[in-house]
């Protein structure tokens, strides 16, 4: 079990891992928003926001089969929360199912909060591939993100691994043991195994909040980045800006 | 005569559920001095270590450092910054996302600007023989760069005790080597507590040994190993080779 690879291309160099993080960061969040909060129906604009971000993807040299893997699991949320529409918004029923019936403003809908689901996603986890998650944490607070989030978030990923491996222990001793034969036994192993790694997360914060304050801290969390504005970078960064506003104003015009 | 770096006085403590830990411990150590704090699991060693750094508090008696008690008072940051402890699990001190960052925590904390911590926790990682790992995170690491990683964290602030709990755990014979060849060329203050009689024996002077929350031998390292009978009596191992 590894997640090693997450963001394998943040240190591919492109002109948007040269980008300061905060500027990718958000570059990101304007594009996810202004897809996100399209009005229904905004076909054009929904359309110029995903050329952006393929635009980006293929600057980034980010493989476009990757970017749809990962992006495949949230969507897959998405598909089965905005299912209902299909049949749910009244109209002219396109196909008959027997108990009930699709129909054609409900494709309408289903597909636009799709293809707006897309892009958000897409702008998302070209972010987090392209960039390195400590690059990330600093961007979030330079952004004045409250101190508690991004240190607890700077924590988490840490421990993130630590329970990983713990996980992957506990997993190999019970398996060892001829643990998880049969669906009810796996249930049983899977409850044991969850609430042994709960059990050792807390102690682990316990240990590791001491060695925190064996090293001086006070509750705040202090940070070495230090990155360098250019002015293209700036000027990048305003044209992506700009882009997105228009294409919003546009779209509701 | 000088006063001791660290003293320890009459020392006790009970974790909040009344477990005893810690009975009536006391003990100096001198400037340059290298203990080792010897006993087996649960005999209080690593009790005693957090209580060097005001990370526990003593339920009696108390703790001094270069003469100043070790307390919640305003000298506890000073106090934390000269008693470098380096926990039994690499991993408990290894928080943040990369090791530069870990190793600059410290410096950081210390009011160290951004910039000199870096300089610092660079050199650090340089003189660990870590340089080139400084931007990865604790997981890429292999156990004995996790070991060494953890000491710079603790080294960078340039403490004046050193206090190791069970510092080769997980470390191979190579790895002990390096660890004990690394700490023999500083000049820290030692204190190490271990059940590894090798580890104690090639770095130690003097051996201290805790059972039940208690001292019951102070002595000569050399002497204190060669006593069989005391090492069964207190469940400890004769160093390899003997």
């Amino acid at each position: 079990m590894s997640f090693h690879h997450l963001d394998q291309f943040a240190t591919v160099p492109s002109p948007v891992t040269a980008m300061p993080p905060v500027a990718r960061l958000v570059g990101a969040t304007s594009v996810a928003v202004g897809a996100a909060t399209l009005p229904l129906g905004a076909w054009p604009a929904a359309a110029a926001l995903g050329a952006l971000v393929a635009a980006m993807t293929l600057l980034a040299r980010v493989p476009v089969p990757l970017l749809l893997r990962r992006m495949s699991g949230p969507l897959a949320f998405v598909l089965l929360a905005s299912a209902g529409l299909l049949v749910f918004v009244p109209g002219d029923p396109v196909l008959d199912l027997g108990w009930v019936a699709v129909t054609r403003p409900g494709v309408e809908r289903f597909g636009f909060v799709l293809a707006r689901a897309v892009v958000a996603l897409s702008a998302a986890v070209l972010l987090v591939t392209t960039t390195e998650f400590p690059d990330l944490l600093d961007a979030l607070r330079r952004l004045r993100l409250p101190r508690v989030v991004t240190t607890a978030l700077s924590l988490a990923y840490r421990l993130l691994y630590l329970l990983m491996e713990e996980l992957e222990r506990l997993l190999r001793a019970a398996r060892s043991r001829n643990a998880g034969a049969g669906a009810a036994s796996r249930r049983r192993l899977a409850a044991g195994v969850a609430a042994a790694v709960l059990q050792r997360a807390f102690a682990r914060a316990e240990r590791t909040h001491r060695a925190m304050l064996a090293r001086g801290y006070q509750g705040e969390l202090a940070t070495l980045t230090e990155w360098r504005w250019r002015a293209w970078m700036v000027a990048a960064l305003a044209t992506l800006l700009g882009l997105v506003l228009v294409t919003a104003v546009l779209a509701r015009g | 005569m000088t006063a001791p770096l660290v003293e320890i006085r009459e020392l006790g403590f009970h974790y909040p559920d009344g477990t005893p830990a810690l009975d009536g411990v006391s003990l100096a150590v001198a400037r340059g001095e290298r203990v080792a704090v010897l006993g087996p699991t649960g005999s209080g060693k690593s009790t005693l270590l957090q209580h060097l750094n005001g990370l526990l508090r003593p339920t009696a008696g108390g703790v001094w450092i270069e003469g100043v008690t070790v307390d919640a008072g305003p000298g506890l940051s000073d106090i934390r910054r000269k008693v470098g402890l380096v926990f039994q699990d690499p991993n408990d001190q290894l928080f943040l996302p990369t090791l530069m960052e870990d190793v600059a925590f410290g410096p950081l904390n210390d009011g160290v600007g951004p910039v000199d911590a870096a300089a610092r926790a660079t050199a650090m990682l340089r003189e660990l023989g870590l340089d080139g790992v400084g931007a990865r995170a604790a997981h890429h690491l292999s156990g004995g760069e996790r070991r060494l990683a953890a000491l710079a964290t603790v080294l960078v602030s340039r403490p004046v005790v050193l206090a190791l709990d069970e510092p080769t755990g997980d470390l191979d014979a190579r790895g002990r080597m390096r660890l004990v060849d690394l700490l023999r060329a500083r000049g820290e203050t030692l204190l190490v507590a271990t059940h590894d009689l090798t580890l104690a024996r090639a770095l130690c002077g003097r051996g201290v040994v805790l059972y039940g929350g208690r001292v019951v031998a102070d002595r000569e390292l050399g002497a204190l190993l060669a006593d069989r009978a005391l090492l069964e009596r207190y469940g400890l191992e004769s160093p390899s080779g003997e």
